[in-house]
């Protein structure tokens, strides 16, 4: 079947998709869209997950055909491509919340969604918002400190308006 | 495979007559997991997600009529008060990506003895709405459980809501997991008071074959509370009859032994759940007016 | 490849001046790369008529087979070949240390154990292999298997001596337990564990003007290139392996199944072939931490001070590759005692052959050694941290060796300090705070340090900028970055002017991510070649267009090195809380204080540290492969029944280290990559102890282990 959706604001068409086929495939093997990361296939370690009609979902659990006429938001969209890294991605460089970098994408998603509904969030929402993102190199420690980083950093822009 | 995308709820219903072997899609995070690891060929997928009442919920003088897809998330956030068993056990729901998209409607399709809704489907007294285009009927919860991941719908039928009593006392939810998130559970109940009819009802999630109540523990209680007069005393039940309910409740349970904890624990921590449960909502319940709802 | 420069970390962080750029904090120069999702790993990188194979595991534990339907499944939509026994090419005997039985895939009928690959189904797009895959039928002889381990199997048999740590055999353990006032006598079990590396394992092969191109996820790509070139019969010269970027390892990516059928599928079908793994093929076929039963006795007199040490470990293998688990490692080295005596068992069963898995023999040794240090402080009646204290060696206890420096006294007393340890009540089950308990441990670990021989190359260029070449590989472990700077202070430059290129074969001969001895034998190497290059440069009045290449090789050196016992070491606190009802076990925080050697980026080396106690973490209390006896599977090869440390379950974390100065290698490095997780899960369990009064001798701490222990009355 063919699947007509929008990544990162452009328009993608993907021909001859299997009906039981993950969104998660189409952009990677489709779309030339890796950023998502596949490691589980089963929803419980967040590395693929986008933000699906500004949702954070696992693509990896997003039937290709559910995400027809859709709106779809990867890692690759989070940067401006006028200013550079998205304060998420910063915040993430700059702890030290990166290591092997495979579940990061996913939870550069999820954190920049945090962020969008709660911009201060205390340190019990950050691991409520994360608790879908595994990740075994880091001991989540940074990643917390990242988080509260781009919330700081936020607040103090915010300020300075 | 064929992908069935129906614009409306009557041609859903329209393409589950003629095939009845489609299986629903709406949230995903069941059955793609099942497409994904090559367990499961359906030989086509009915996409629910374009059908917005789905997704909407409608609050009535007594019930709530919950969308068969109404996310986990929405729930948590817009329905604590009227369906708070149900809010709670929703946060326990994986992770909030899962909660995104998963709703009732998935958890009552699979009927996995694992899934975090049934407790407090149960406790409520919850309908299930399942419509065919031979038309709608109402299935008791209590009634629709049939197995191991088996349940009351005809090939044909699709579930179009929930129906809930609006809670008229305390309800409670607890789950017990080997890790503080993302966890299948160990087991899990639900307890909810019904000051309205002077009664209590009960579900277990995870330690059976299918979710059930704790129906010898619930006549207890009930009866217990009734006998003490605690409904217009408010005074907590004896420490003695917790520990009987909690007792009844473990006997209640059927479950195995497997690799998140043996069968003998599930039965021990159920009980500890069901006293503790009863502990929150008792306390609730003397600390909210206790005037009948429906004088 | 990708060039990466250094650059100061822009949050206010320190910006060294040239010379000074070890042990200042700087963010990963492949960070930029990694957050933008512009990274490549092995399973993204695109090439022009990419065809995918897909594993076929076996679903028995032993047998044979007897017939493989491979007509058709050959007929399938987009199916180019399948790759079986009857059809791969022949291999030669070849390992990373050694042949290993494990690399000889898809040579013969025979089957060793269920989830070893017997064909690779190989089409044009990844999901007509994996339907290929899934119609191809296998018929089997099966035979009666043994996939059951216990310590007294009869099939056991003593391990080989590793060659640098022979059994020890000081002084006469059975007098001095004889003798002595307390004993300690107890067994402690750990289960099968798996890696559980947040990237699944890939590869893509192929044949390129007769040439063998591959890229992978793997810890050391000249090793590889190495293993791959003997394995098939390869001149080394025409095969190229790279790993840009590779999403963990912990130990389990040498060279992969997906590796050997890539380069196979590629050699039969001429064109290029991906392998990646599911998560569920990466559980069955690519490594684990073999289950261990191991039984300490600890003799001390009245004070605690130790007579002696008797440690006797057994752990499985499999029918193909004897793998041994070294837990009796820390036994020779934490405690000085009159007498001290290892023995290691290996049971050979029907199972997937171990490997390495971070802390190899450490984190499940010192979870045994540990655990029976605090129960022999709880018999004597000494405080845990002051028994430790009271056992520190002068030297190496068994061997006699000086340490090349140690420092777990410092680490005991700074982190008793730090974690409030003073005001610790000894008594266990005494700490209440609603419905749960509390209480506090301590434990020790090491692990063996050390620098083996590599190769690196430096080349300046007249616009002033140098190119570092070093086959090292980054797995997350942020060694690129460790090693820019450690190459821009030995050349008296600023980091920004050197750029990094590793994770190459053609790089030259380097070590592996592995041992904790990466970032040691490469920063050795790199400083070799700077130093090289500086003399070179002093004799040029300028810069040649082509530039200047100094080189320097660590061999000689490192095989000239004196002799002594070289470790990391650490103490480890951890405070958890007991729910009395369902036993559920809860870490609140956990301390940890180091001696690594030189730091050379704090902020990557922090975060090694605090990953390996949070790996150490779920290892305490969640992780374990549980396997069908009558199938002899993994019956929780998936993230769902496979639990890993999520983020609501692991606290507030804190690793620190103290000054530790290692003259016998010149960039005093140590690793940190793995004595993280030593000890962490005897300090939760000491911890766990504490809070109950109830000894956990079984790992994982369970909830209905911990309630079935007959603790407490529930309440």
């Amino acid at each position: 079947m063919r699947v007509t959706l929008t990544v990162n604001g452009r328009r993608h068409q993907a021909d001859d998709v299997w009906e039981g086929e993950s969104l998660l495939y189409v952009l990677r093997e489709r779309l030339g869209l890796p950023g998502s990361k596949n490691a589980c296939e089963q929803g419980e370690c967040g590395s693929c997950t986008v933000r699906l009609d500004d949702v954070p979902v696992c693509s990896c659990l997003v039937a290709a055909g559910q995400a027809q006429d859709r709106d779809v938001v990867t890692v690759e969209g989070l940067a401006d491509p006028g200013t550079g890294l998205a304060p998420v991605q910063q915040a993430f460089l700059d702890a030290g919340a990166v290591q092997c970098g495979f579940c990061t994408p996913g939870l550069l998603v999820a954190t920049d969604d945090l962020l969008r509904h709660c911009p201060q969030p205390t340190d019990a929402d950050i691991r409520e918002a994360l608790s879908g993102n595994l990740c075994r190199c880091t001991g989540y420690e940074k990643i917390l400190d990242a988080v509260r980083l781009a919330a700081a950093r936020s607040g103090e822009t915010a300020g300075e308006r | 495979m064929d992908f069935l995308r129906p614009a409306s709820w009557q041609e859903a219903l329209a393409a589950k007559a003629e095939y009845p072997t489609a299986v629903p899609i709406a949230g995903g995070t069941d059955l793609m997991v099942e497409i994904n690891f090559d367990h499961r060929r359906p030989d086509a997928l009915l996409d629910l997600n374009r059908i917005t009442e789905l997704r909407e919920w409608e609050t009535g003088r007594q019930t709530v009529r919950l969308g068969a897809s109404v996310p986990y998330s929405r729930i948590m956030e817009h329905l604590r008060a009227e369906l708070p068993g149900l809010a709670q056990a929703a946060h326990t729901v994986a992770s909030p990506q899962i909660r995104n998209r998963g709703g009732v409607g998935g958890n009552l399709g699979t009927a996995s003895p694992a899934g975090d809704a049934h407790p407090a489907l149960l406790a409520s007294g919850a309908r299930i709405e399942a419509v065919s285009v031979r038309g709608t009927r109402m299935i008791d919860v209590d009634d629709f459980y049939l197995g191991v991941k088996r349940n009351a719908l005809a090939p044909d039928e699709l579930i179009r809501a929930v129906h809930l009593p609006k809670a008229t006392g305390p309800q409670a939810f607890a789950k017990v997991g080997t890790r503080n998130a993302m966890v299948i559970a160990v087991c899990a109940f639900g307890l909810a008071l019904h000051p309205d009819r002077r009664t209590v009802r009960t579900g277990i999630g995870s330690a059976a074959p299918t979710p059930v109540r704790a129906r010898v523990a619930e006549d207890f209680l009930t009866a217990a509370l009734a006998d003490g007069g605690h409904w217009d005393s408010g005074r907590p039940p004896a420490p003695s009859v917790a520990a009987e309910f909690a007792r009844l409740v473990a006997g209640a349970a059927n479950p195995i032994d497997d690799v998140r904890g043996t069968a003998a624990y599930r039965r021990h921590a159920l009980g500890v759940l069901a006293r503790r449960t009863l502990g929150w909502t008792w306390q609730a319940y003397r600390e909210q007016d206790r005037s009948p709802a429906c004088a | 490849m990708t060039d990466t420069t250094a650059r100061p970390r822009t949050d206010g962080g320190v910006v060294a001046p040239a010379g000074g750029a070890v042990g200042t904090a700087r963010t990963r120069l492949e960070g930029r790369d990694k957050v933008t999702g512009a990274a490549r790993y092995a399973a993204d990188v695109p090439f022009d008529g990419l065809a995918h194979g897909w594993l076929v595991l076996s679903t028995v534990a032993r047998g044979r087979i007897t017939s493989m339907d491979t007509a058709a499944v050959l007929g399938m939509p987009g199916v180019l070949g399948v790759v079986h026994h009857g059809n791969a090419p022949r291999l030669h005997p070849a390992g990373l240390f050694g042949p290993d039985g494990q690399l000889q895939l898809l040579q013969d009928d025979r089957v060793p154990h269920v989830g070893r690959p017997v064909a690779l189904v190989v089409a044009r797009t990844p999901q007509q292999a994996r339907a290929g895959a899934a119609a191809l039928t296998v018929t089997y002889a099966q035979e009666p298997h043994d996939t059951v381990f216990r310590a007294g199997h009869p099939a056991g048999r003593p391990a080989p001596a590793a060659p640098a740590r022979p059994d020890a055999d000081l002084g006469d353990v059975e007098a001095e337990i004889a003798a002595a006032p307390v004993v300690v006598d107890q067994r402690y079990t750990t289960p099968e564990e798996h890696h559980s590396a947040m990237e699944p394992h890939a590869s893509m092969a192929r044949w390129e003007d007769g040439r063998l191109e591959v890229v992978d996820s793997n810890q050391g790509s000249f090793m590889v290139a190495r293993v791959l070139a003997t394995l098939f019969g390869l001149d080394q010269e025409i095969v190229r392996v790279r790993a840009e970027h590779v999403g963990g390892g912990f130990g389990s990516k040498g060279v992969g199944p997906q590796l050997v059928l890539a380069v196979m599928a590629a050699t039969l079908l001429r064109r290029p072939v991906r392998v990646a793994l599911t998560r569920r093929q990466v559980f069955s076929t690519t490594g684990l931490r073999p289950a261990t039963e191991q039984r300490l006795r600890l003799a001390s007199d009245s004070t605690g001070r130790l007579r002696a040490i008797d440690h006797a470990t057994a752990a499985f293998t499999s029918t193909i590759q004897e793998y041994v688990e070294r837990n009796t490692e820390a036994s020779n080295v934490m405690y000085a005692a009159d007498a001290i005596r290892t023995r290691t068992t290996v049971v050979p069963l029907d199972l997937p052959t171990p490997g390495w898995m971070r802390g190899p023999g450490a984190a499940a040794g010192s979870f045994a050694l540990e655990s029976a240090m605090d129960e022999l402080a709880q018999a004597v009646g000494v405080d845990p941290v002051e028994l430790r204290l009271r056992n520190e060696p002068s030297a190496g206890p068994v061997s006699g060796l000086p340490f090349s420096s140690r420092n777990l006294a410092a680490c005991l007393r700074e982190g008793a300090r730090r974690f409030g340890w003073a005001d610790r009540d000894p008594r266990p089950g005494t700490r209440r705070e609603g419905r749960w308990l509390l209480g506090t441990g301590v434990a020790c670990g090491s692990y063996g340090a050390g620098a083996l021989p590599s190769t690196a190359a430096i080349t300046a260029r007249a616009d002033g900028s140098y190119t570092v070449s070093v086959g090292a590989a980054d797995i997350g472990t942020g060694a690129r970055t460790a090693l820019a700077l450690v190459a821009a202070d030995a050349l008296g430059v600023p980091p920004e002017s050197v750029r990094m290129r590793i994770a190459d074969s053609r790089l030259g001969a380097a070590w592996f991510a592995g041992g904790s001895k990466g970032t040691a034998s490469w920063s050795w190497a790199v400083t070799a070649a700077a130093a090289d290059l500086r003399e070179r440069l002093a004799s040029v009045d300028r810069v040649p267009p082509d530039g200047v290449t100094g080189r320097g090789d660590t061999t000689d050196a490192i095989g000239a090195l004196g002799k002594q016992e070289r470790q990391s070491y650490g103490a480890q606190f951890a405070e958890v809380a007991v729910d009395t009802g369902t036993g559920e076990v809860r870490v609140r925080r956990m301390l940890g204080m180091f001696a690594a050697g030189r730091i050379v980026n704090p902020l990557t080396a922090r975060s090694q540290l605090v990953g390996g106690m949070t790996m150490g973490l779920s290892m305490a209390l969640h992780e374990e492969g549980a396997r069908d006896e009558a199938l002899g599977a993994l019956v929780n090869s998936d993230f769902a029944g496979y639990h890993i440390s999520a983020h609501a379950d692991v606290p507030d974390i804190e690793a620190d280290w103290v000054e530790d100065v290692d003259d016998s290698n010149p960039s005093g490095i140590k690793g940190v990559g793995e004595v993280g997780i030593a000890g962490t899960a005897a300090a939760i369990a000491n911890a766990v102890w504490h809070a109950t009064g109830v000894r956990h001798r079984a790992l994982p701490v369970r909830l209905d282990r911990v309630l079935e222990s007959g603790f407490p009355a529930a309440r």
